[in-house]
């Protein structure tokens, strides 16, 4: 009997060794790009893609009409599918568009003899439609929602009938001839060019929506540099060169700072250039950095919240990392970290002096050091360095650095807001994703508060419970982030601003007369100094009134391997792996060290 | 995964009558002294002590009081100064360990408490009335557990919108009654026709003086057992909850230990995840030898062997 | 009683069950789970596009229509689409079975094997001290919490013994198998030591019936009354035992899934929770109902099969 159990031990123990000393080899002269993402993919269907994960798959498929300079920063729109920017009228209310000649749909069996055909103007108008589509209902349409003349009217007329009519015109969204295409705004809405670089808008083939019917999200056709046949929902997706993407080159211009770390080597060369991608749906940190860490995936993004707990020796790689090639990347992020007050409560009202109080108490540059490795930029206000709105070199007067002064004004303030050493004070909530390291950050506030004698229950939720709670208002306190979702300002003021209040973006529910008036002029107006200085003055007030006890705007933490080249942070990833390049000699050489 | 494996308590397959009636006083006699002479059941017992005597002891204040104090520098290893290392903020893993113990113990124990007066009590109406009362009870313990674990857990916790200590003793308590339902139940019907229940029937008594001054007593023996083994799965459970997002909230427990390990292994710092399940598995291996013990001193089928 | 009767009778019996397990699901998560169209919409929800979603969705239709909604999915096993993710909710359990299976299903075959070799081992040797150190390790296994095994298990045999692969799944035999040998031994860990423990019980019962006492006088190895009298009749709980486990296959083991990246119906259920994905929660439910009652019932009338004297009722 025991013999009979050894044997069946012993027997399964050979069977693993021998499958793992033979896992396969790959092929060297196929370069191979390996992603980890930590999300599952929903599908690959443009108008859905409202998350991070699913949107950056739409785009290794799709394109729309203009994309983010991959070499630039402060970040610049450039045509992709435009064959130039746009023409736009003085009123600045019409946008036309010169759309590239000779780019072909990818093949297909949805099109006739299975071969792809050229993209036209109509694509557009037709996929620009399909996100306002009342009955497919997408989760883009925030982004045009009262925008395209014509086209709010066309989505509720059609909400009633049976079937969506395509064909009917609509007075902002026309193709004035195969390759022109006309946008009519209803108003000024000085973001628009942005919402055209973003992968809801990309461009869809009618055919191949029609053919595919419900299972169009499994079946991504579009223009773009890379083709998946068939999404099957598992969690390792495969992506192929697409044979017959145009002529795209690889920028030869960029900003001095990529310049400088050698980004232009590719400078003209065809892209895409690697041959096939494959994405690893990792859930789990864990086996996110064992795989990283044995060579299974090119690049690691670390949660931002993560730093600390991630990289082993701190800011600096350890030598021993570095011998094996990896190096570490940190770039700045579009992006604001805060605990949200919850203004419908009497509590933080009218009480600025609380608040400011609670703000002085917290100590910004110990959080930092805890939890982004003294790397993040402690926030001064609402708006992250790198578009215009921020302010250089300002300083918030309620910011705590952990001085003792500011603790001895907080603990006045708090005195004067009626709350001696805190009492009288009910003990505050504090709600926070249920992440290990939002806990951690939570039990921070916590214990920053306890200085002031305030006292914090820190409450932990899983996402969308946690989403509920501030929709329905049963938040005192709430820590939360925002990352862009275009480079503007307006995208992170609108946050305060009053009418966007919950189940809006502004989910603190703070309302400013003064903050509102000054954002309703400011989201009319175009890109010019006038804007910036009402951008500025609302930094100003935002930091002042201390809606929200400001946290850091993070950086971005990138690992990547030696074998990576290109490789630049960017907040708006969709289209990145385009420019991605493997050197496959070096890949060979680094992977004997791992 | 577990949950496969615990919620089909073996007892809940013997089929066989049992032919012997015990008086309950020999039977508890009988099983302490079997269990006092047994050195397994004793040392568990005394470890099970040990530990809820740390978590008293804790929850009083007297001992880990200042397990969030920063003594050390952030994930120092193991040294003499502090025996299981420190944790990100340098507070001492060793201390958290301590003061996880009161979180795991109360956990058990309500938990436990919650499954058992919720199983005992259905498990008793429907064994004893029959008919009507059963076919609903037992309908409704079987949908209940059709439904898959983690999407009742999950509900469980929503009810309740705060998330900490109280919405854990729910999810678990509210969801592992089923098994000893069962059992109770089985074992009513056994009990209900024995001659000693029609005599108490006899000199007038009513149905609730039989079902619980009668009947209940001799099925006490099952409910020790199973709650025994509840605790510990609970115990368990509380690292799941932890990982869902849906742990202990302020205060270490082992769940969140055990859960914030997999952030650092990849760094190789150990000590938390190491600290966290050496305490869990040395008590939840002393309940199930305990339960082991209690099954065979108690349970009338196996005694003499 | 006949026991094609019998058969219907219990596969009728589901109904109840289905429509009473649906019925609370539907209750817990109207009451009080997320706004599904918030989480849809995420951070740009506004209160016009979430009830126009609402509206889309149907979740502004009575209670009672909702309901028969899932009642009558229940019997079409047509379950519509994730709201979540738009995918068709048969295909995603269908993706998502197969992978589960590939990984409980050998753990949960070999696991039972080892466990009756290990229990007949330990009952031939009953009250020894071999027989309690086995009994020890088997408790001592199943007392370790599942995520340190998995967190540990990753870290040190597959990461720096490089023995397994870390994580990842190739779908096809025998593609798949480098990626679950290690969420098997897992499993085993994990499953060895109860299953051990619940078979020794049951040989133990058989040891000390009268037949094998009888059959000891007469004289007969140890080893022969253990192979052909104490397993062959402990056979019938055992199988039985067996049976009811494996609709909990069927659903997956969430924590291997995920550590693992193994693209299971687990990780799927915990996704649809956490998105109040309505659809697929209901789905996962009448599944899980259904593969409970019918295994169930195979169990039992494999227990009349093999022990006659077991009656129908």
């Amino acid at each position: 009997m025991k013999r009979r159990t050894f044997t069946l031990l012993s027997l399964l123990l050979a069977f693993a060794l021998s499958f793992s000393s033979c896992t396969k080899k790959q092929v060297t002269n196929e370069k191979v790009l390996n992603l980890a993402v930590s999300s599952k993919v929903k599908g690959l269907d443009p108008i859905y893609s409202n998350d991070l994960y699913s949107s950056s798959e739409v785009a290794r498929v799709y394109e729309g009409l203009l994309e983010y300079h991959y070499l630039k920063r402060p970040y610049t729109l450039k045509p992709n599918l435009a064959a130039a920017m746009p023409e736009v009228s003085k009123d600045g209310l019409t946008y036309t568009f010169k759309i590239l000649k000779g780019v072909m749909f990818q093949d297909d069996k949805a099109f006739p003899n299975g071969k792809g055909r050229e993209l036209t103007a109509e694509d557009f108008v037709y996929s620009i439609k399909r996100l306002a589509d009342p009955k497919l209902q997408g989760l883009g349409w925030w982004l045009l929602d009262g925008k395209i003349a014509g086209l709010d009217a066309w989505r509720k007329s059609n909400a009633a009938k049976d079937k969506v009519d395509y064909s009917e015109k609509v007075e902002g969204l026309q193709a004035l001839d195969r390759y022109t295409l006309q946008f009519k705004l209803a108003k000024a809405f000085p973001q628009f060019l942005y919402s055209l670089a973003m992968p809801f808008t990309y461009a869809t083939a009618k055919e191949v929506v029609d053919h595919y019917g419900a299972e169009f999200l499994n079946h991504p056709v579009g223009t773009g540099p890379f083709v998946l046949p068939e999404f099957n929902q598992s969690l390792k997706i495969v992506y192929t060169k697409n044979p017959t993407f145009r002529k795209k080159l690889y920028p030869s211009d960029a900003s001095e700072e990529f310049k400088a770390i050698g980004m232009l080597e590719d400078a003209g060369k065809p892209l895409p250039l690697v041959d096939k991608i494959i994405v690893n749906i990792i859930v789990e940190s864990q086996p996110r950095w064992l795989n990283f860490n044995k060579g299974k995936i090119d690049y690691m993004t670390i949660p931002k919240d993560n730093f600390d707990a991630a990289i082993p020796s701190g800011k600096n790689l350890s030598g021993d990392l570095k011998e094996k090639g990896i190096s570490l990347l940190i770039s700045p992020s579009l992006d604001v970290t805060y605990t949200a007050f919850n203004h419908d409560l009497d509590l933080f009202k009218g009480n600025t002096k609380l608040r400011q109080a609670m703000s002085l108490a917290y100590n910004v540059d110990k959080s930092n050091e805890l939890f982004y490795n003294n790397q993040a930029l402690p926030a001064q206000s609402a708006v992250p360095p790198g578009i215009a709105g921020h302010i250089v070199g300002y300083q918030n007067p309620y910011r705590g650095h952990g001085k003792a002064e500011e603790l001895a004004l907080a603990k006045k303030l708090l005195l004067e807001a009626g709350y001696p050493g805190g009492k009288g004070l009910p003990e505050i909530t504090y709600d926070c994703p249920s992440s290990t390291v939002s806990r951690q950050i939570g039990e921070y506030f916590k214990k920053q508060m306890a200085q002031i004698g305030i006292k914090i229950k820190v409450m932990t939720n899983p996402w969308p419970e946690l989403q509920k709670k501030i929709t329905k208002r049963q938040v005192m306190l709430y820590g939360i982030a925002w990352g862009a979702d275009y480079p503007d300002a307006e995208n992170f003021l609108q946050l305060l601003f009053g009418p966007n209040k919950a189940p809006g973006a502004n989910g603190s529910g703070y309302n400013n007369p003064e903050m509102n008036r000054l954002f309703t002029v400011a989201a009319l107006l175009q890109d010019t100094p006038e804007r910036t200085a009402l951008y500025e003055k609302m930094t100003r007030i935002a930091a002042e009134e201390v809606p929200w006890v400001f946290g850091v705007h993070r950086q971005s933490f990138v690992l990547s391997h030696g074998w990576l080249k290109n490789y630049v942070a960017t907040d708006f990833e969709a289209g990145q792996a385009t420019y991605l390049n493997v050197n496959t000699k070096k890949k060979t050489e680094l992977s004997e060290k791992l | 995964m577990s949950n496969a494996t615990t919620s089909n308590s073996p007892v809940a397959l013997n089929t066989e009558p049992n032919k012997t009636v015990h008086k309950s006083k020999s039977l508890w006699s009988h099983a302490f002294s079997t269990l006092s002479r047994d050195p397994w059941a004793l040392t568990s017992l005394i470890i099970v002590g040990i530990y809820a005597l740390t978590a008293l002891l804790s929850a009083l204040g007297f001992v880990a009081a200042d397990w969030a104090a920063e003594v050390g520098p952030s994930y120092a290893a193991p040294s003499l100064d502090h025996w299981f290392g420190l944790d990100i903020f340098g507070r001492s893993v060793l201390a958290k360990t301590i003061k996880g113990t009161e979180v795991a113990m109360s956990v058990g124990l309500v938990a436990g408490l919650i499954s058992m007066v919720i199983g005992v009590t259905l498990g008793a109406l429907a064994g004893y009335f029959g008919g009507k009362v059963d076919e609903v009870i037992v309908w409704f313990y079987t949908t209940f557990s059709s439904i898959p674990y983690i999407i009742l857990i999950v509900a469980i916790s929503f009810i309740r919108g705060e998330k900490g200590l109280m919405t854990v003793f729910l999810a678990l308590g509210l969801t592992g009654w089923v098994t000893l339902c069962r059992l109770i139940r089985a074992e009513v019907i056994r009990h209900k026709n024995r001659e000693y229940v029609h005599a108490a029937a006899a000199i007038g008594g009513g149905d609730f003086r039989k079902l619980f001054i009668h009947i209940l007593p001799n099925v006490m023996h099952i409910v020790i057992i199973n709650f025994s083994l509840q605790f510990q799965v609970a115990i368990k459970s509380e690292v799941i909850l932890s990982y869902l997002g849906l742990g202990v909230q302020g205060r270490p427990s082992w769940g969140t230990m055990i859960d914030d390990a997999k952030l650092e292994l990849a760094r190789e710092v150990w000590w938390q995840l190491g600290a966290a399940t050496l305490a869990m598995m040395i008590v939840v291996l002393a309940l199930n030898l305990l339960g082991d013990a209690l099954r065979d001193a108690l349970d009338p089928k196996l005694k003499g062997k | 009683m006949n026991i094609q009767v019998y058969v219907i009778r219990r596969l009728l019996y589901t109904i109840p069950i289905i429509l009473g397990a649906c019925g609370i699901i539907f209750i817990l998560f109207n009451l009080v789970s997320p706004d599904p169209t918030l989480i849809m919409l995420g951070k740009h929800a506004s209160a016009k596009q979430m009830a126009e979603l609402r509206e889309a969705l149907g979740l502004n239709r009575s209670y009672w229509l909702q309901y028969l909604d899932i009642v009558k999915s229940a019997f079409t096993f047509d379950f519509g689409r994730s709201w979540a993710t738009k995918q068709e909710i048969t295909s995603m359990i269908k993706q998502g079975a197969i992978p589960s299976l590939t990984l409980t299903f050998p753990g949960f075959f070999l696991s039972t094997v080892i466990s009756i070799c290990v229990s007949l081992f330990v009952s031939f040797y009953r009250g020894t001290f071999l027989d309690r150190g086995v009994v020890f390790i088997c408790v001592t296994m199943m007392s370790v919490s599942s995520l340190a095994y998995i967190l540990f298990g990753q870290w040190f045999f597959a990461y720096k013994l490089g023995w397994f692969e870390i994580s990842g799944y190739e779908s096809g035999f025998p593609d798949f198998v480098p990626y679950v040998l290690l969420p098997v031994l897992i499993w085993l860990m994990l499953t060895i030591g109860p299953d051990v423990r619940f078979y020794r019980t049951i040989m133990l019962d058989e040891i000390y019936q009268d037949y094998v006492r009888t059959a000891r006088s007469k004289g007969l190895n140890e080893k022969v009354i253990m192979f052909k009298h104490v397993l062959k009749n402990a056979m019938i709980p055992i199988i039985t035992y067996t049976v009811i486990q494996i609709p909990f296959l069927i659903l997956g083991a969430l924590l291997l899934e995920n550590f693992f990246g193994i693209p299971g119906l687990g990780g799927i259920t915990l996704n649809a929770v956490n998105s109040s994905d309505f659809p697929v929660i209901r789905a996962m439910t009448i599944l899980s109902a259904l593969a409970l009652i019918v295994f169930n019932l195979i169990s039992d009338v494999l227990y009349t099969v093999v022990d006659p004297r077991v009656r129908l009722k």
